[in-house]
């Protein structure tokens, strides 16, 4: 298929047929893309991948995106493919200014993508860029391949009017460079910040760190940076003394003396929910956001960081301008769409929770037992509820009694409602005979308003448009 | 106290009574049987009045926490501290759990004093989980470690506004936090002692002592110095800086001083931790060779009295002999001209230990015994490593020793029918290939199986407590660390020649047969040789286990014929669907059933031989 593909592309430039678009897109958005893309297979083989970005003037281009994806997938995944296990890639970006010949503002994007791989003889460097010619050797004979990927990587490079170059010697490894002109697109409103306050950021690494610091400062925001979880503890402890919390921590992905989610969770009870905790990292949000959600994370800014990414999930945590907040990371207490039934029968508890879930703009029917909530439930319309939060010892019909009987309504939403338990019977046991109950987690009580607030941001979808 | 509490308090003490298995007297072995029996039909009733206990009366009032009122909230912390006191405890698990709720109440209610107070105590709690995680290694049990120290973390930070916390108690708990961030495991000593030097420093500053007088300050210095002082125990030369050193040299002087002077006050020998404390940073600093260092240790040891069950007593018989292995495994050389005393040694510890009269009110014996199972040096003395590890469990875990008799004698019965049927099958294991004669190949599987079955869980000797002395089903946190079980036995299996060959069945028999459920990184299903031995043994030990032991922990107890249809349903997913096919004929199925009956039989046996003789009237 992927024969196919390729062939199809040559096809198409060749004839001229291809045409390159001119859409607005960011240049953060590409790289991360790309990065999710070819990291796995880099982890896969064990190699140490690092994309980097050097001065970047304007995150905001015009191009055709997808072709430059799949010019920057093709390299990076070739320096994968062709670097054995255990072997280092270097990937940077960066740009100069460069108006174009209309005098258009533009720039210049330079990407290089450097390997310490099976590298290439100087007799091949000559034929790299043509169909169906592959470096020939025992180690590469195993690597699948179409030999058409550089040769349609150089026909687009040269419709974007760019120029790619590479240097390499057998043995020791690989540099591909390409550089592309590319015009300037509408820049985005500056997000709102809390100009001068402090954002602590926690992070073993300096050079994370410093990338963070350098951030914030251009934001007009102060860094406090600590390198260790226990002095981010210590800090947050005195600040909240003395009623002078920052204004969010930034959380990187290596301190010194913990893994970085376990001081998030502490941190998370010591702080109370809305203090905002976003986590910074290399890592794929999709492979850690449940365990990231569960400790308090409130959002995710992935690297390699770009300012933009940064400044703008602060702000949507700091100002409670939350609309348009990536996807998957980011947290926004807004639930005015959604519905959610409270089965408790102690009146306080019950108060309690109604004015939690109320502060997210989630409606809530409130029920004194399992009779009523099933009640509630069978009248209802297809969809109503959302989630059940359920407590287990309730007169008239308990918790367990409640969820079995709504499960086995003849109704779809009654098999796909989330249920949680609310109870402070903590065994493994008390846990397991909810499942068999039909409920889908466990929540202790005392309630933990932090807990409850990572349910909902986990089952609803937030924002009034939902529904 | 509430009535409930009360209750709940005296039958945790009545289990520990009755769990500690009694010698026999002149009774015959039927009626040591029926003993036995009697007593585990006892332990289960008052575990179960525990449950009720716990559901009907302590469970309501942490759902209603919030709106109780200061009496009830006064009682559940008294009853937490009857529970765990810091030395003594009965059940942390549940200690742990009520801390965490009146932390949240005290949060929720900005009640700064009560914070402080269960941060301090859910720490200490947190820490006494973290002992029973000791040979396991760091990377499986940071989280562990951060979870306590974050908490002793936040009381502490709290030090900065010591003139405005005026009550005396508050800045105790801040000054006790400040100094017990130190505890547990590190990734290095430098860590550690940076800290304990860091709480030297603020309780020796006069404007700290002068604001609170009240305070022991004597007693906290000397306790850090203590502290710094047993550093040396977890050290190693090439990680410590001369700076660690000096410190840990000036610690273990003062501590040793004045040890010392007490002692010689009261005409007595000063305490063995701080002579070895004392010895060990003197070796560290050059003073003088490792062979001195180890018959300065020797001498230590020779003077302990094996009559003496004070703390004291048993760092000098368990926890000394456990240093000093620790140096011979380091250094191997040293072993071949100590071969005869190391066996003197062990002995002398064993008949020790399992001479200790009421075993499970010292939590340090239990931690003591933990570094000596980690430590124990491998001699084809009379008491090999395995032997060690078996008199272990019959002393303190005899449930523990019963079941992995039953699953070695399950194992054994399956195996039976399997090399009957297909006498290559566990030909991936070289050592069993290797036989040629058909007779001697069968023989050689099936006491592989019965060793595989009595090994498979020997990682509980780490969790004795958690699994001999809790009262109740197990909480979530609970649950997941009893799980480090098949990592310890890892470690504990892995380096000594008696044992090694049983490492896969500890460390792979709650991995299931699709690669899930594996908590440890040191066993790969389809890389490893033994893994169809591996998979008989979690095939039988589930088996065993929800038809003998499930309903004590996890409240799941199944009818032998029910578990095996369960088992069947799993196949492919849990357990291999080679082994299952077997559970569907009857006759198969039967066998197993009746293997177990035999292990279990074998098992009281020898506890019963065993605790004959050992016993005044046996001997």
């Amino acid at each position: 298929m992927s024969l196919v593909n390729d062939v199809l592309d040559m096809s198409r430039i060749d004839s001229g047929r291809m045409t390159l678009s001119e859409e607005p897109f960011s240049l953060a958005d590409l790289v991360h893309d790309v990065a999710v893309i070819v990291r796995p297979q880099a982890t896969q083989k064990n190699q140490s991948l690092h994309i980097g970005i050097g001065e970047i003037l304007e995150e905001n281009l015009v191009g055709d995106s997808l072709r430059l994806r799949q010019i920057l997938v093709n390299i990076i995944g070739n320096a994968v493919k062709y670097t054995q296990a255990g072997g280092h890639i270097q990937v940077t970006f960066s740009q100069c200014a460069q108006p174009d010949q209309q005098n258009r503002p533009a720039v210049r994007l330079v990407f290089s993508c450097q390997d310490d791989g099976i590298g290439m003889s100087q007799e091949f460097l000559q034929r790299i860029f043509l169909p169906f010619e592959r470096v020939s050797s025992a180690a590469v004979n195993k690597i699948e391949g179409t030999g058409l990927g550089m040769s349609i990587v150089k026909k687009l490079v040269d419709s974007m009017g760019g120029v790619i170059t590479v240097e390499s010697e057998e043995g020791k490894g690989s540099l591909f460079r390409i550089e592309l002109p590319l015009l300037i697109g509408q820049g985005r409103k500056a997000p709102a910040l809390p100009a001068g306050s402090k954002v602590l950021v926690a992070e073993g690494r300096p050079d994370l760190a410093g990338q963070i610091a350098a951030c914030l400062l251009s934001a007009g925001l102060t860094p406090v940076r600590l390198e260790t979880g226990l002095a981010a503890v210590t800090r947050l402890t005195e600040a909240q003394y003395e009623g002078r919390m920052p204004c969010a921590l930034l959380l990187g992905q290596e301190l010194a003396d913990m893994p970085a989610l376990d001081m998030a969770a502490h941190v998370r009870q010591l702080a109370g929910p809305d203090f905002p905790i976003l986590l910074v990292s290399d890592e794929d949000w999709a492979q850690i956001e449940y365990r990231a959600v569960r400790a308090g994370v409130s959002a995710f800014v992935p690297c390699p960081l770009f300012p933009s990414r940064l400044l703008e999930t602060l702000s949507s945590l700091t100002s409670g301008a939350a609309a348009g907040a990536e996807a998957g990371g980011s947290r926004d207490d807004d639930y005015s769409g959604s519905r959610v039934l409270l089965v408790e029968d102690n009146e306080l508890n019950q108060e309690i929770a109604m004015e939690l879930l109320g502060m997210t703009g989630v409606q809530v029917d409130a029920a004194g037992d399992g009779a009523q909530a099933l009640e509630l439930f069978q009248h209802s319309p297809e969809g109503w509820y959302d989630l059940i939060f359920m407590d287990i010892q309730m007169p008239v019909m308990d918790g367990f009694e409640a969820a079995r009987r709504i499960r086995a309504l003849p109704r779809q939403d009654a098999r796909d409602v989330w249920i949680v338990a609310m109870t402070a019977n903590a065994f493994v046991e008390d846990i397991r005979q909810s499942r068999d109950a039909g409920m889908n987690e466990h929540l202790s009580k005392p309630v933990d308003v932090d807990r409850l607030l990572d349910i909902l941001r986990r089952q609803l979808k937030p924002g009034a448009a939902n529904r | 106290m509430q009535p409930y509490q009360e209750e709940y308090i005296a039958n945790l003490r009545q289990i520990a009574a009755l769990t500690q298995r009694g010698t026999p007297g002149q009774a015959s072995f039927e009626a040591y049987c029926a003993q036995l029996h009697e007593t585990g039909a006892l332990v289960e009733q008052i575990a179960k009045r525990s449950m009720e206990l716990l559901r009907g009366h302590l469970f309501p009032v942490l759902d209603e926490l919030f709106q109780a009122d200061a009496a009830t909230v006064g009682e559940l912390e008294e009853f937490s501290s009857q529970l765990y006191n810091g030395q003594a405890e009965l059940d942390v698990g549940l200690f742990c759990q009520i801390r965490q709720a009146l932390l949240t109440l005290a949060r929720q209610k900005k009640d700064r004093a009560a914070m402080i107070r269960h941060l301090y105590w859910l720490g200490m709690g947190r820490n006494s989980l973290c002992g029973k995680l000791v040979g396991i290694p760091f990377e499986n049990i940071a989280k562990y470690m951060t979870r306590m120290r974050l908490c002793f973390t936040e009381a502490a930070a709290y030090l900065k506004y010591y003139d405005q916390i005026e009550d005396t108690d508050t800045r105790g708990y801040i000054l006790r936090s400040r100094a017990n961030i130190s505890l547990g495991q590190f990734n290095s000593p430098g860590e550690k002692i940076r800290l304990v030097k860091g709480t030297l420093q603020i309780l020796q500053d006069k404007e700290y002592q002068e604001k609170a007088p009240g305070l022991p300050w004597d007693r906290f210095i000397f306790l850090t110095h203590q502290n710094m002082a047993s550093s040396i125990s977890y050290s190693r030369e090439k990680v410590m800086s001369p700076q660690d050193m000096a410190d840990i040299m000036e610690s273990a002087y003062i501590v040793y001083q004045r040890r010392f002077e007490e002692a010689e006050m009261q005409g007595r020998q000063p305490p063995t931790k701080s002579a070895f404390a004392y010895f060990a940073i003197e070796y560290y600093c050059g003073l003088y060779s490792l062979d001195t260092l180890l018959s300065k240790v020797e001498s230590l040891m020779n003077a302990a009295d094996p009559a003496d069950y004070s703390t004291d007593g048993m760092y000098a018989m368990i926890s000394l002999p456990a240093f000093y292995s620790q140096y011979l495994q380091q250094y191997p050389d040293q072993l071949p001209r100590r071969k005869e005393y190391v066996e003197g040694l062990y002995r002398r510890t064993l008949d020790y230990v399992e001479a200790f009269p009421n075993p499970f009110s010292s939590s340090s014996l239990f931690l003591y015994l933990r570094q000596l199972s980690h430590t124990y040096v491998g001699t084809d003395s009379q008491t090999p490593y395995s032997t060690f590890l078996q008199r272990i469990l019959l002393r303190f875990a005899p449930e523990t020793y019963v079941h992995s008799q039953m699953v070695g004698a399950g194992a054994k019965a399956l195996c039976a029918l399997i090399m009957d049927e297909e006498p290559t099958f566990f030909d991936d294991i070289e050592s069993i290939c290797a036989l040629s004669d058909p007779e001697e190949k069968r023989q050689a599987v099936l006491d592989y199986a019965m060793g595989c079955g009595a090994f498979h869980d020997v990682g509980k000797i780490n969790m004795i407590e958690l699994y001999s002395q809790t009262a109740r089903q197990w909480f979530d946190e609970e649950y997941e660390m009893a799980r480090l079980h098949t990592i310890a036995g890892g470690q504990l299996l892995l380096p000594r020649s008696s044992t090694t060959r049983y490492t896969p069945a500890a460390l792979g028999h709650h991995t299931w047969y699709d690669g899930s459920h594996s908590n440890s990184s040191d066993y790969k299903r389809l890389e490893c040789p033994e893994r169809q031995m591996v998979d008989v043994i979690a095939l039988v030990d589930w088996l065993a286990a929800m038809t003998h032991q499930g309903a004590a922990y996890t409240g799941r107890e199944m009818a032998f014929d029910e578990a095996v249809q369960a088992a069947i349903e799993l196949e492919g997913k849990r357990f291999s669907p080679l082994l299952t096919a077997w559970l569907r004929d009857r006759r198969a199925a039967d066998r197993i059933r009746l293997a177990f009956d035999q292990g279990r039989m074998d098992a009281c046996r020898q506890m019963y031989d065993d605790a004959y003789t050992s016993s005044p009237e046996g001997s």
